[in-house]
């Protein structure tokens, strides 16, 4: 392992016959507090998941029943409402459709940008991360105003470009960054065998840069899945996404502690063992290309 | 030259459609900028120049000829009466607090668990820390409000029970530090996972160097690993800080603003003068200073560092 470091190198002679302890000792407080840590990062998604699964009354008691009888009722009360499924359900399908667009939109793009000379290119690249340093509440209130102009208020469609919107300058960045780090030759390869530059791009392109796009759609469902001030403001009812459900919850005056805490694991469990399935693909993504590009 | 390929030649077809191949493909480069092209003016030219016309004029109107321009009067509002000044100052100091302890956390960790010995440990460590980021802010927030509640939470009722000080109440008594600790539970596997992957991207040899020449650890770190691994710090931590000035959903979930104005980020002040305050012209005045402050203050990072890696 490259960053290896432990006190075999330590610059003292003298010290070596104390090295069996010293190692031992680091190691002790190395897992010492990574295991704080991740008691850290479990406790309380320990902590809201055996609160949805405990029965009304046993939810909020303190002191806490460490022990309990499993019962999927706040799940099944959940279920029974109906805004609930159907802003689950907006979800899942604005978002996937975003993914999709915006990698149509911005693959093809970054590949411009990385195989191309483009006047400017680092005026055209800070260009659109600028778009991501947009707040987005300052981006919320014109498109208010022509959502409203343009019946795009409280739709789907609406909601798939907002994510598009946040996700765009990601897709280009990273893709960009893949696009560098695939040689030409194989390229050139292709053209040498009449492959035409869209042919070139599609069989040969794609395919090498498939870890990079994979990684880049993970990051935008991730971004696109948690946000909430589009729906909030651009949202009442038919396109509501999930994150406003959750939030609906807390505004409420009496709160319903055992639902509140079945919606959120609701929302978050699937998204965690997704990103367990897919976590070697994520630093890659994540990195903007600087780490692979070394 | 190979024949052997999978493709004919665009002669072969009928001449029509191969005129339409023809220039799909002498013109690619513009088809393929275009859509990305469009799209980025209509989220960035767009909004940044309604936010600026909504600011000067003194009702929203769709009709820019009827519009009746008052100058600067909303930026006057805004930062009089609107809290301006305050939501600044509250934005500034949670940016740069989570900015600063995500990075350092995210950053040891990265290093301890980059040392650790076994695989099977290294990649339990790896996996798990990534985690909270696939928790929702507003979900954060909900958490947070069952946990520190100060009747049913389980953290004040450990506080009390378990050490001789009493809990405070985290939501009104110390907001600010609640919303800077629950982004960082949020956010430092982000921090986390791209300083891990840098890490084990610094070259053997490098270490093995510095290792020969007797550099004590904390030096290895700070004149040989920090300093190859710059690049990826210095994206990271401007990403970060990016995506720190669009902090939203946690605030708003957790104290919505509130008390008072305690924790009033910007973008929650903006939020109230819209659409609770109805004031629109307000709103996208403090919207546009916090564009012009956003967009120069990641510019000058850019420039004064530089990108290197990224662009050659």
């Amino acid at each position: 392992m490259a960053t290896r470091d432990g006190p075999a190198e330590s610059a003292t002679g003298s010290q070596r016959l104390e090295k069996g302890t010293r190692e031992t000792l680091v190691k002790v407080a190395r897992h010492g507090v990574l295991l704080t840590w991740s008691f850290v990062v479990l406790f309380p998604l320990y902590w809201v998941v055996s609160m949805s699964l405990k029965p009304p009354g046993q939810a909020n008691s303190l002191p806490p029943d460490w022990v309990f009888l499993p019962t999927v009722y706040n799940y099944i009360q959940l279920a029974q409402r109906g805004e609930f499924v159907t802003a689950f359900a907006n979800s899942v399908i604005m978002v996937a459709a975003s993914v999709v667009l915006v990698l149509l939109i911005g693959v093809p793009a970054a590949y411009v940008l990385s195989r191309w000379d483009i006047p400017r290119e680092r005026d055209v690249l800070v260009w659109i991360l600028s778009s991501r340093m947009l707040p987005p509440i300052a981006v919320v209130i014109p498109f208010f105003v022509i959502f409203r102009a343009l019946n795009l208020f409280d739709t789907r469609i609406g909601m798939v470009i907002m994510y598009v919107s946040i996700n765009l300058s990601l897709v280009v960045w990273v893709m960009k960054a893949f696009f560098d780090g695939i040689p030409e030759t194989l390229e050139e390869a292709a053209r040498v065998d009449g492959a035409t530059r869209f042919q070139s791009f599609r069989k040969v392109i794609l395919p090498a840069a498939k870890p990079g796009i994979f990684s880049v759609a993970i990051i935008s469902f991730i971004f696109a899945w948690i946000e909430l001030l589009f729906g909030l403001v651009l949202t009442s009812f038919e396109a509501v996404p999930v994150t406003l459900y959750v939030y609906s919850f807390i505004g409420s005056r009496s709160i319903e502690w055992g639902m509140l805490a079945a919606a959120s694991t609701a929302m978050i469990v699937p998204v965690v063992i997704f990103l367990i399935a897919v976590n070697k693909y994520l630093a890659a993504g994540l990195s903007f290309g600087v780490v692979i590009k070394e | 030259m190979s024949t052997q390929t999978q493709t004919e030649a665009p002669t072969k077809n009928e001449p029509r459609f191969a005129r339409v191949r023809d220039l799909w493909n002498e013109y690619l480069p513009y088809w393929f900028m275009a859509p990305m092209v469009i799209v980025m003016a209509m989220i960035t030219v767009f909004p940044g120049a309604y936010d600026l016309y909504l600011s000067l004029i003194a009702e929203p109107t769709l009709n820019v000829l009827n519009a009746e321009f008052v100058g600067l009067r909303n930026y006057e509002t805004a930062f009089t009466r609107g809290g301006a000044i305050n939501s600044f100052v509250i934005t500034i100091t949670v940016v740069a607090s989570a900015l600063l302890l995500e990075s350092v956390l995210g950053f040891v960790l990265a290093a301890l668990v980059a040392g650790v010995d076994s695989s099977g440990a290294k990649s339990f460590y790896r996996v798990l820390f990534i985690v909270p980021m696939a928790v929702a802010p507003v979900s954060l927030a909900t958490i947070g409000r069952i946990m520190l509640n100060s009747e049913i939470g389980i953290i004040p009722y450990v506080i009390n029970t378990a050490t001789p000080f009493a809990a405070p109440a985290f939501l009104s008594d110390v907001p600010l530090l609640t919303v800077v600790l629950l982004d960082t539970w949020n956010w430092t596997p982000f921090m986390f996972i791209i300083f891990y992957a840098g890490l084990s991207s610094v070259p053997e040899t490098l270490i093995e160097a510095s290792r020969v020449d007797g550099a004590p650890l904390w030096r290895r770190y700070l004149h040989v690993i920090i300093p190859y691994m710059k690049p990826v710090v210095f994206v990271a931590m401007l990403i970060r800080m990016i995506d720190l000035f669009r902090t939203f959903g946690v605030v708003y979930g957790l104290t919505g603003g509130g008390p008072g104005t305690a924790t009033q980020l910007v973008s929650i002040n903006i939020y109230e003068q819209m659409f609770i305050n109805n004031q629109p012209g307000v709103a996208a005045a403090m919207a546009v200073v916090y564009l012009g402050l956003v967009v120069a203050l990641a510019n000058v990072v850019i420039a004064k560092v530089g990108f290197e890696g990224v662009w050659d």
